[in-house]
């Protein structure tokens, strides 16, 4: 078992679904690497790809959908896109902690976390179960819950912000090094997730986590990401450090959705909405650029390459229009 | 103008053998939405703001006080009076995939209100077909291609633009929008707003914006009154950009400074205000409802309960004893 944060290297990874116009991309060769240790967010709208990239992080795409290309090496397990049956169950939980998208729909209604939290450990093969429980109460206290009671709860008794913390709790409990996060404050109140972002920040930091966070609310992102990552269509259109990013967006993608954000001060009608709508799996153009429909910087070589991810700084850009003025 | 004075509304939960217990969702709200104005309600989920929203729609009745609409008061009238009063005043919900009726076509959708009103005031088929192309373009929808179709061949943007457009049908005075766009996707969410602002603008409809969300009340209504609700209770009242920039309420602040910071972009405020985790048992009714959670606290707030009031040097209306300016927005860097 890893006990420190692992490092994870995705690459020329290519998520394919099976639909009746032929096996779509939901995700396209994407290469991304998160450095042990860090946050990072992916930001992206609803078909964006965001959730199946995630997925993939544990070899967990459902059919239709299968892993076409690339690999996914996360460090002390290997290439997980080449792990089969017995082998990808321990590592999911062990290595690999997963809090879902609403976390109030997966967990059974009908028992307690606690028993819950055992049905986890005997899958595992936990012998210590006492401990286990006593793990879990620490870290259920550790983010501002009564362990004990919590463990004696059904779902429908916690509440929202309660219930993504028990998301948590499970996902940590086995001692795994890389959580992922799939929208972990959707449908919470504004209260509540600054509550839940904090305790995201303070349990990354204390236990020694690499961390993903997938989102479509770039405040999520800028509250708790180190780096940042934005999908569109399928691709990876830009990352790199968050601050960086936020202040200075190169993607025009990127600065449309920083600009469609209205803020607390300053002149409203600075806010402006992006044109068209983001493309869906059959939508998507098998040729050109992603976003060139809604691009102000569309050129001619949109139309017919896709533009390659290129390195810009600190920074990964896949632009014909930002790559043209950079070397220009 | 609709108006609402001490609207109070309990729900009865049916309990177990040892009584049913109440939830008090509203103790007593005044509100005043001038005719093609705006207002906003901003709160927690739970605090009572939709509640008040489907009220005022005339989808839930209320136990005391009163709702004006124009000059006639509710309850003096019967069920069936009530309901051309209620007409002016449509809801949009929040998901607009539940709103429209799944087996019905755009044109079905649309003609159903429409062929109504066409009944009662005489006028043609072809009005029919005119009206529902003018709402449709109203919104930014092009008839033509929108028509034919079904909702879920439509997008969850361009769905709540049809939801839009079937509540302008009947010529509303008021869109109460409750979290109308949150569940449209980022880069569409400015644009719903951008139309519910410029009907706003054009029609001179007004516009009732239910949300959690601070900024997209800023956005819609701007010139219009943030009403922050909390536990049924009006806290903070007053012109949105004097209660964004100036909470005095430590309720709002909280609310304020729970809004994520664009690190890079911004400075997050110098006195942030968290407040304390809620335990069931400080829930209780006597004294100030935010008390349990104020990191504030003063001797009064225990037993007694605040009312919304002006004191001086507050612009804005609030329901706290000791009232104090504290700095918890974040800043544009451009600005510090």
């Amino acid at each position: 078992m890893p006990e420190q944060a692992p490092g994870v290297r995705i690459d020329g990874l290519t998520v394919v679904y099976k639909t009746a116009a032929g096996e779509l991309p939901a995700v396209r060769d994407i290469s991304l690497t998160l450095e042990p240790g860090t946050i990072t967010g992916i930001v992206g709208e609803s078909g964006s790809g965001k959730s199946t990239l995630a997925l993939s992080l544990l070899n967990a795409v459902q059919p239709p959908g299968r892993i076409a290309a690339g690999s996914v090496e996360i460090d002390g397990l290997g290439d997980v896109v080449g792990l089969r049956g017995e082998e990808l169950r321990k590592a999911r939980g062990r290595h690999v902690g997963y809090v879902f998208q609403a976390a109030q729909n997966s967990l059974n209604p009908l028992k307690t976390v606690g028993k819950q939290l055992l049905d986890l450990g005997r899958s595992h093969g936990v012998e210590d179960l006492r401990g286990l429980v006593r793990e879990a109460k620490e870290l259920l206290g550790r983010m501002g819950l009564d362990g004990a009671r919590v463990l004696d709860s059904h779902q429908h008794e916690l509440s929202g912000g309660m219930r993504q913390r028990v998301g948590i709790m499970l996902a940590l409990v086995l001692n795994a090094h890389l959580v992922v996060l799939d929208e972990p404050t959707t449908a919470l109140d504004m209260i509540t997730q600054a509550n839940i972002l904090k305790i995201v920040r303070e349990v990354h930091a204390e236990r020694g986590l690499t961390t993903l966070v997938i989102t479509h609310d770039i405040g999520v992102v800028a509250e708790v990401a180190d780096r940042l990552a934005v999908m569109y269509g399928g691709r990876l259109v830009e990352q790199g450090p968050t601050r960086e990013v936020l202040g200075a967006p190169s993607h025009p993608y990127t600065r449309g959705l920083i600009k469609a954000i209205p803020r607390l001060v300053g002149d409203i009608d600075e806010a402006q909405a992006l044109p068209g709508r983001p493309p869906t799996l059959t939508s998507v153009p098998d040729q050109g650029c992603v976003f060139r429909d809604r691009c102000p910087l569309r050129m001619d070589v949109c139309d017919t390459v896709d533009p390659a991810a290129v390195p810009l700084g600190s920074r990964i850009v896949a632009c014909h229009a930002v790559n043209v003025k950079e070397h220009a | 103008m609709i108006t609402g004075q001490g609207i109070v509304k309990t729900f009865k939960q049916r309990g177990n053998i040892l009584g049913s217990r109440e939830v008090r969702a509203l103790r007593g709200v005044d509100f005043a939405i001038p005719k093609g104005g705006a207002a906003s309600f901003i709160g927690e989920s739970g605090c009572g703001k939709t509640t008040l929203g489907r009220i005022i729609a005339g989808l839930e009745s209320y136990d005391e006080g009163e709702l004006v609409i124009g000059d006639t008061a509710m309850s003096e009238l019967k069920h069936k009076q009530r309901q051309p009063h209620f007409r002016k005043i449509q809801l949009i919900h929040q998901d607009p995939y539940s709103a429209l009726n799944p087996t019905r076509t755009i044109h079905q959708t649309l003609h159903a209100p429409l062929s109504l009103r066409a009944k009662q005031t005489g006028r043609s088929k072809k009005w029919i077909e005119e009206r529902a192309a003018e709402v449709l373009s109203l919104v930014g929808l092009d008839a033509g291609t929108v028509l034919a179709r079904y909702p879920h061949q439509l997008s969850g943007g361009m769905r709540q633009r049809v939801v839009i457009a079937r509540a302008l049908t009947v010529d509303p005075e008021m869109l109460v929008a409750d979290e109308a766009v949150s569940m449209i996707d980022v880069s569409l969410r400015l644009g719903i707003l951008a139309l519910l602002k410029d009907l706003r603008e054009r029609l001179g409809v007004s516009v009732l914006f239910i949300t959690h969300d601070v900024a997209t009340a800023r956005y819609i209504g701007g010139d219009g009154e943030l009403y922050v609700i909390y536990r049924g209770q009006v806290v903070e009242r007053g012109p949105v950009d004097t209660v964004i920039a100036d909470p005095v309420h430590p309720y709002t602040q909280s609310l304020l400074s729970a809004i994520p910071v664009l690190h890079g972009l911004e400075q997050p405020g110098e006195q942030p205000v968290v407040p304390l985790e809620p335990l069931d048992q400080l829930l209780d009714d006597t004294g100030c409802l935010f008390t349990g959670r104020c990191p504030f606290r003063g001797e009064r707030c225990a037993g007694e309960r605040p009312l919304l009031q002006v004191t001086e040097g507050v612009p804005q209306e609030h329901a706290c004893f000791y009232p104090e300016r504290r700095s918890v927005i974040a800043r544009p860097l451009s600005e510090v």
